[in-house]
């Protein structure tokens, strides 16, 4: 009854103040001068994530307890979640808004819950809908190809990875140690990928095994050979026996192998892979590791919490030290003769340079010397039209390489070299090759897959583009309504005690459980996504909020643009705009 | 059947037998005896109905208010400072048109403290809209609460029935209970015209402009007119069923009175004795009882008082800078006539002093010798 009821007589009038119709002939709606709009921000998460991860999705789905939703929504960006869910990181947690507020979010521990409880129950082949003749070659089954690959086969290409080791994973399988990454999980996330139809032959290497110029029948080649030299020391005595390469130490170690190490030794360099063989050598049974870095701590490339755990562990860290020379005797290694050093003027990569303090010479002694100061690519393999620079493959944002069909990516195409950057690099190159199959790129498709600004594209959005604006601003800590959240610390991931890792290379956090991962999830403030949480539909005085299946409307007749939606909405997915009329 | 109870417990019988199907109360001296029985005779199921347990008067109001609106019978109970604080929904009460009736055990308002008996809390409530009755008995108590339902559904307005705290709340009397079914042929089941009803959605007591709010209070003012009426008539019919009427006010040997006693509440027990004493003595006294103070019975006083040349009331309240209620409310009845009693009033048994036969001689004696009161309130029971 939209009608207005007037009351004329005395008579007219009901003895008790009641409503006798509604008041919907008063349309409120012409008072408003702001206009509340449903918008979908960024979830700063998801623009942190280099493999793309829809963080902030997989956090509401575990939150309902749709754990295998979960798991598929991580899997249309990322085939490694079990992977990243240990070794990744975790830019996500450093720009979690949740960190303003107590403490970020335990998102890796979530991911990594859900793919230890998801990923080891689907063994199927994929049905593909869509089988397309042209063949990719992907040279290099580590993280970076293997993730090209994966997106490759789903879109329903003919992939074949070619592998100089024995067995596919790269880094995953040969550089990270066995207390941070177990082969298993590698195994199964890797036989998922298979199961998308891509080959992997391994013990071929290309350029020894089979020619480059054999790949010539793939209507595409995506190169990612990752960076496995070691780099040398350029000092004397590196020669001596018991000089190691770290990353070969690490693969050795990982193959099984038992390596005599003394029981001293000494590490140099300041990145992960110093970090992990380290730790590995104390594992061997070392009485003292030693790490000599010739910056401070600040200047640590290695992952900060990785440092922490070393020195836990038991692992000394020397800074400001460079090896000047490696002291023998015998032809084996009896100490190092270092320099000290002082931190000077920033150097290209925006670290302070090191610079040595004259005449503060010292030696040391130890029974085995690691060096570990950077891995570089070994792009001999590759044809001249191939460009490369120091060491680098030269690509655009996408992989391609500009030359027709090539394209690169991972630790052979940048100095940012992150397991979760090589993930969103593959990506990049699969969605890169299928639109230069497709005769289809444009940039502006590129920009519409961006999630923010820090180069994270996602796999899913190009899939099934997304009604509202493509790529939406990231969403600010201030703009959290924090009255609804209570302070809730973050859960803390299950880990052996320092005794229970001495000797085993047993894998160091064991995982959430579902409780915790309930617990977990409830703190996700839900950034700029709407999670349909009722708060606007409640507050709303005109009842002009309505209901729908998954979303809500606002019925513009009657919101008379208060606001409150707008003030009450945790999470910032209400817009209030200036009414134009 | 005839029992020996307390007043309070008079109270909680009518409640009983009036079907009542909420109580929403909370505690205070002197009241709390009437409430403590409702929830006995609600836990040993000789009663069926909610007994809410709430965390102030204002709750205990609000929760009245819930009830009747969805249509039930309501009852709560109060004294003094309890009553002032449910001072905000007393007016709600009455203006959403809600049948409540509550009890008020007269208690005197702090500060200081006191538990003892006057009728300043519920003559402060007097312009809320409830309908207001004074009883003198526990008999009266009994009855009243019974009509008070009738009476409140009819007129949709709220009802307080009063009681003087001790002198009545705390003192057994034989009072007459009546038959179950009878007091159900006297009172049939509540059935408003308008009720929250889910199945029939309307919004209650919403934002009235001012084109209607007028109209709104007119018919309050009206209900109250015909309160007088239904008051009258349902006090006829329980007349015929039980055999007991009070009327608006209560005459005792008024005939070729000259001077007039006006009071409420159980000082006119006292008063009639000492009345008797007069008469007997040859001297031509006589006692008027206001029995309803809201509708305030201005033709029914003056029938009484016709022809009588002084009223001397007894007023246990006080008005401070005007003087005793009741006495004020009286005069104001022959505002507009030439000619009309001389009114003296007397305030007199504040906060629990005992009106006693020798207060009321006294004021007896006064209002004769003197021409007219000397001041507009006299304190004939004052320490000089």
């Amino acid at each position: 009854m939209k009608q207005k009821i007037n009351l004329k007589h005395l008579h007219d009038i009901p003895p008790i103040s009641i409503s006798l119709g509604t008041m919907l002939w008063n349309e409120t709606g012409s008072w408003r001068y702001l206009r509340p709009k449903y918008v979908v921000k960024t979830p700063p998460c998801n623009e942190a994530c280099p493999a793309g991860n829809d963080v902030e999705g997989f956090m509401v789905l575990a939150r309902q307890g749709k754990f295998r939703e979960a798991w598929e929504l991580i899997k249309e960006e990322s085939p490694f979640p079990g992977v990243c869910g240990r070794v990744c990181f975790h830019p996500c947690e450093s720009s979690c808004n949740r960190k303003e507020y107590d403490e970020a979010l335990a998102i890796h521990s979530v991911e990594r819950f859900l793919a230890d409880s998801q990923g080891q129950t689907r063994r199927v082949r994929h049905a593909h809908r869509i089988r397309r003749k042209e063949q990719i070659a992907v040279i290099g089954a580590g993280p970076a190809g293997l993730t090209c690959a994966y997106h490759l086969g789903r879109m329903g290409y003919g992939v074949t990875v070619f592998e100089a080791h024995s067995a596919p994973g790269g880094v995953l399988r040969f550089g990270i140690p066995e207390y941070r990454l177990p082969r298993s999980i590698v195994d199964h996330e890797i036989q998922d990928i298979q199961s998308w139809g891509v080959e992997i032959k391994t013990n071929t290497r290309i350029g020894k095994d089979m020619p480059f110029e054999s790949l010539s029948t793939f209507q595409a080649v995506f190169i990612a050979t990752g960076a496995h030299e070691s780099r040398p020391l350029n000092i004397d005595g590196e020669n001596l026996e018991g000089v190691y390469s770290g990353l070969d130490l690490l693969k050795r170690i990982k193959g099984g192998e038992k390596i005599p190490l003394g029981k001293k030794v000494s590490v140099i360099g300041g990145g992960n892979v110093a970090i992990d063989v380290a730790r590995s050598a104390l594992r061997l049974g070392a009485e003292s590791v030693e790490i000599l870095y010739r910056r401070s701590r600040e200047e640590m490339p290695a992952f900060s919490q990785e440092v922490e755990e070393a020195l836990r562990e038991g692992v000394k860290i020397h800074f400001l030290v460079s090896p000047k020379k490696i002291l023998g005797d015998g032809g084996k290694v009896t100490g190092v003769e270092c320099i000290r050093m002082k931190l000077g003027e920033p150097d290209e990569s925006g670290r302070k340079r090191a610079v040595p303090v004259e005449g503060s010479s010292f030696s040391m002694h130890t029974d085995t010397m690691i060096t570990a100061i950077g891995e570089a690519s070994d792009l001999g393999f590759l044809p001249q039209e191939i460009p490369s620079r120091e060491g680098l493959i030269q690509t655009d944002e996408m992989g391609f390489v500009h030359v027709r069909g090539y394209f690169a990516g991972g630790d052979a195409a940048t100095l940012d070299r992150t397991v979760a950057v090589a993930i969103g690099s593959g990506k990049k190159s699969a969605l890169a090759i299928h639109e230069y199959l497709q005769g289809s790129w444009s940039t502006k498709r590129f920009e519409s897959i961006r999630v923010g600004s820090k180069g994270t594209i996602s796999a899913k959005k190009y899939l099934h583009p997304p009604k509202g604006e493509a790529n939406p601003p990231v969403m600010t800590f201030k703009e959290i309504n924090t009255d609804y959240f209570e302070h809730h610390g973050r859960v803390s991931d299950p880990s052996l005690s320092l005794e229970e890792r001495r000797g085993t290379f047993h894998e160091i956090h064991l995982g959430l459980t579902p409780e915790m991962v309930e617990e977990e999830t409830q703190r996700c403030f839900n950034c700029g996504v709407c999670n349909q949480c009722d708060n606007c539909w409640t507050f709303c005085p005109d009842m002009a909020v309505k209901k729908k299946k998954d979303h809500y409307e606002i019925d513009y007749d009657y919101c008379k643009g208060c606001g409150i939606c707008f003030v009450e909405c945790p999470r910032g997915a209400i817009l209030l705009e200036e009414e134009m009329r | 059947m005839k029992k020996v109870i307390e007043g309070s417990h008079a109270v909680s019988y009518a409640v009983m037998l009036s079907r009542v199907q909420v109580i929403c109360a909370y505690p205070i001296t002197p009241q709390t005896h009437i409430v403590e029985k409702l929830s006995d005779l609600c836990s040993t199921g000789e009663m069926q109905a909610k007994f809410l347990k709430v965390e102030s008067e204002h709750s205990a109001m609000a929760g009245c208010i819930g009830a009747s609106a969805v249509g039930v019978r309501a009852f709560t109970a109060s004294s003094s400072q309890g009553l002032a604080l449910m001072h905000e929904l007393l007016h709600w009460a009455a203006g959403a048109r809600l049948p409540i009736v509550m009890a008020n055990v007269n208690r005197s308002l702090g500060a200081p403290w006191n538990i003892w008996c006057d009728q300043t809390d519920s003559l402060s409530q007097r312009d809320t809209g409830w309908l207001q009755f004074y009883c003198e008995s526990s008999q009266e108590a009994l009855d009243t609460v019974i009509q008070a339902y009738k009476i409140s559904e009819k007129v949709s307005l709220p009802s307080m029935v009063v009681l003087d705290a001790f002198y009545l709340s705390h003192t057994f009397e034989p009072v007459n209970i009546p038959d179950k079914g009878r007091v159900d042929r006297f009172l049939p089941p509540y059935e408003p015209k308008y009720r929250l009803d889910p199945k029939v959605p309307r919004s209650f007591s919403g934002l009235t402009p001012p084109d209607l709010f007028t109209e709104m209070r007119y018919q309050i003012q009206e209900a109250m007119e015909e309160a007088k009426k239904v008051i009258l008539h349902v006090d006829e019919e329980f007349d015929a069923l039980f055999g007991r009427r009070y009327g608006l006010v209560e005459g005792y040997r008024l005939e070729d009175a000259e001077l007039v006693l006006v009071t409420s509440g159980t000082a006119a027990s006292t008063a009639r004795d000492v009345i008797d004493q007069y008469r007997d003595d040859g001297k031509p006294v006589g006692l008027l009882k206001v029995r309803t103070f809201r509708p305030f019975p201005s033709e029914e006083i003056r029938k009484a008082l016709k022809n009588v040349s002084k009223v001397a009331v007894i007023d246990r309240n006080i008005s401070f800078g005007m003087g005793g209620i009741f006495a004020e409310e009286l005069k104001s009845v022959y505002g507009n006539e030439e000619e009309g009693p001389i009114i003296f009033g007397y305030i007199a048994g504040l906060g629990g002093r005992d009106i006693t036969r020798e207060t009321i001689s006294g004021i007896i004696e006064y209002t004769f010798e003197e021409d007219r009161p000397k001041k507009p309130s006299l304190w004939p029971d004052l320490r000089r």
